[in-house]
């Protein structure tokens, strides 16, 4: 036992005259900027707009959407789960009568307003149906007014699981 | 005055005018880009006029117009308005006249009369490039004054304090090669390195002085505000500095006059360390005995190296959209490149079949001498851009530390060891 030394870096000549450190960071620099010059796709980054991510997980929680029974009708029933779970009450439902036979209740109204949602999830876990998901892997949506911001309930149904996700 | 006098007092200015102005767009252009590639993204590449983007360049233009019509806006705090408006004006005036004293090519005989190849017929050289590089601080110095602004005024301080330190070893330095080169006169210069060393090394100022071209390129690092020594505006402490309160074409101008100095002292390292316009093993006289053969090489060299860049273009000048116009501009690239080898291939030729004559002769070396400290100037320049993306910003008393302890004993040792060199052996 006894007091161990560390030794500190930087007392070397080599490390006191700079130059060594110098050129070895210009080369590493220089090498990065020749191999993206000599042919541009090694680079890292994407022409975004025209090339879409292809790396977006199963479980990233994008744009929501409503889902269909087998039937294709709509499999809310309007139960104000998600609304109530919602911490940023970005939902407004309004439930009406379901006369189909179906089932006894649905959405009249079910808008979801993005600029206000969070995109936490907690819709999702709170739905007893299944029929709120996040997983049509839209990460960018754009409009000119707010209003369009505001997802009606036909939009949310027209909402798809992503292509590039695994199948249940 | 004789028409080719004029002619070539035009050229000059012109040449000086774009070193100094002319090539900020391309060296904002350059060190996004290269900055870019060095971090493995692309940089700006998509601003186009009608699908031309020529890799990103008409971004630059974009940006300078956009700067030319903001709005020219002066805070109500600021008293000095005087000082305030001379400060980038200042800076910009002293950068720029810099470049004026820098030969481009050698002395050029037209008929008997020689010309110089410099933009201001005045033999001070070296000097001259001294004076106005301390005096473009008194620009930060002002600008950072006149903001009324604790950025403004810290950065001035740091500013001046560092030219202070790195002058003087910057002088020394020059000292040392003016021992060797005998002259302030950067054409003396240039044409000294013209000589070989040994009889086969070119005889230039950075493998003569190795010492000092360090000392003098640190120094030159340090006089135009560039990273790593850009403390004037390190943005982590001081939000831009100096030019914190200036916006529009003010602030433009503050950005123009750091490029107009970074390429006056690019063209000075290249006079004063790595020959000036000099072709390496070509000096002047030889350059124009051996006139038909330099041609004769250059046809082949010229579409060669062409070849390669219209290869490299369509390989890499791509857009993913085949119905946008920027897909459409490798092939007119193309074209417009092959033109341009055909044009200088047809040219040479009919220069070689006709002959040159004497003063025929003597514009082709010119030529040739103007493209080769181009070449040289934009490699500097490069390696500024380089050495910015490379190395971390100076602490503070890291600077002055570098500058007091270490560059300035260097720069001293080394005057004596060339001072008694010289004198020993009397060479």
């Amino acid at each position: 036992m006894g007091i161990k030394t560390v030794k500190r870096h930087g007392d070397t000549l080599r490390d006191k005259l700079y130059i060594p450190a110098i050129v070895s960071g210009m080369k590493t620099t220089m090498r990065h900027f020749v191999t993206n010059i000599k042919d541009n796709s090694n680079l890292i980054t994407k022409s975004y707009p025209e090339v879409q991510p292809t790396d977006i997980t199963d479980r990233y929680r994008g744009v929501h959407r409503l889902t269909k029974r087998e039937d294709d009708s709509i499999s809310c029933v309007a139960c104000y789960m998600c609304a109530t779970a919602c911490p940023a009450d970005c939902m407004f439902i309004e439930a009406t009568e379901r006369t189909d036979g179906v089932d006894e209740k649905m959405p009249a109204v079910f808008n979801i307003d993005l600029l206000e949602c969070v995109f936490c999830g907690y819709c999702v876990e709170a739905c007893p149906c299944d029929a709120i998901r996040m997983d049509t892997g839209i990460f960018s949506f754009v409009a000119d007014q707010r209003k369009d911001f505001i997802l009606s309930k036909e939009a949310l149904l027209a909402n798809t699981r992503s292509k590039d996700f695994s199948d249940d | 005055m004789e028409f080719a006098a004029v002619v070539i007092i035009f050229i000059n200015i012109l040449l000086a005018v774009n070193l100094a102005v002319g090539t900020t767009p391309i060296m904002v252009w350059w060190e996004r880009r290269v900055s870019g590639f060095m971090q493995g993204r692309s940089g700006p590449n998509r601003a186009h006029i009608g699908g031309i983007r020529l890799g990103g360049l008409v971004q630059s233009v974009a940006d300078m117009i956009k700067l030319a019509f903001k709005e020219d806006f002066i805070p109500a705090f600021i008293k000095h308005k005087m000082f305030f408006i001379m400060a980038p004006v200042i800076m910009f005036i002293c950068s720029f006249l810099t470049v004026g004293v820098i030969p481009f090519a050698d002395r050029l005989v037209i008929d008997g009369v020689t010309y110089t190849m410099q933009a201001l017929p005045i033999d001070l050289g070296i000097l001259w490039f001294l004076a106005f590089a301390g005096l473009s601080v008194y620009g930060i110095v002002l600008g950072g004054y006149a903001s009324t602004s604790k950025f403004g005024i810290l950065s001035s301080i740091r500013a001046i304090a560092q030219v202070i330190s790195y002058e003087a070893s910057m002088g020394l330095a020059i000292i040392s090669m003016l021992i060797v080169y005998g002259s302030v006169n950067l054409s003396d210069i240039a044409e000294y390195q013209g000589g070989l060393l040994f009889g086969f090394i070119p005889a230039w100022g950075i493998i003569m002085q190795p010492l000092a071209a360090l000392i003098f390129i640190v120094a030159a690092f340090a006089e135009t505000n560039r990273a790593p020594f850009d403390l004037a505006e390190g943005e982590s402490e001081l939000v831009a500095g100096y030019h914190t309160e200036y916006s529009a074409m003010r602030f433009g101008l503050f950005q123009v006059s750091e490029f107009a100095a970074m390429s006056a002292a690019s063209a000075l390292i290249v006079t004063m360390f790595f020959g000036g316009y000099q072709v390496p093993w070509l000096n002047t006289q030889a350059l124009q005995e051996n006139i038909n053969i330099v041609l004769f090489a250059m046809m082949i060299i010229l579409p060669a190296t062409i070849y390669f860049f219209t290869q490299w273009i369509k390989k890499n000048n791509t857009w993913v959209d085949e119905n946008d116009p920027r897909a459409k501009e490798s092939k007119i690239l193309i074209k417009i490149f092959k033109g341009i080898a055909i044009a200088v291939v047809v040219i040479l030729a009919l220069l070689l079949l006709f002959g040159l004559g004497t003063n025929g002769t003597n514009i082709a070396t010119a030529m040739i001498q103007v493209s080769t400290f181009l070449l040289k100037f934009f490699l500097i320049n490069f390696f500024f851009v380089w050495i910015r993306w490379t190395l971390l910003r100076f602490r503070y008393d890291q600077l002055q530390l570098l500058g007091w302890k270490v560059l300035l004993p260097l720069a001293l040792l080394n005057i004596v060891i060339t001072a008694t060199y010289v004198l020993v052996l009397g060479a």
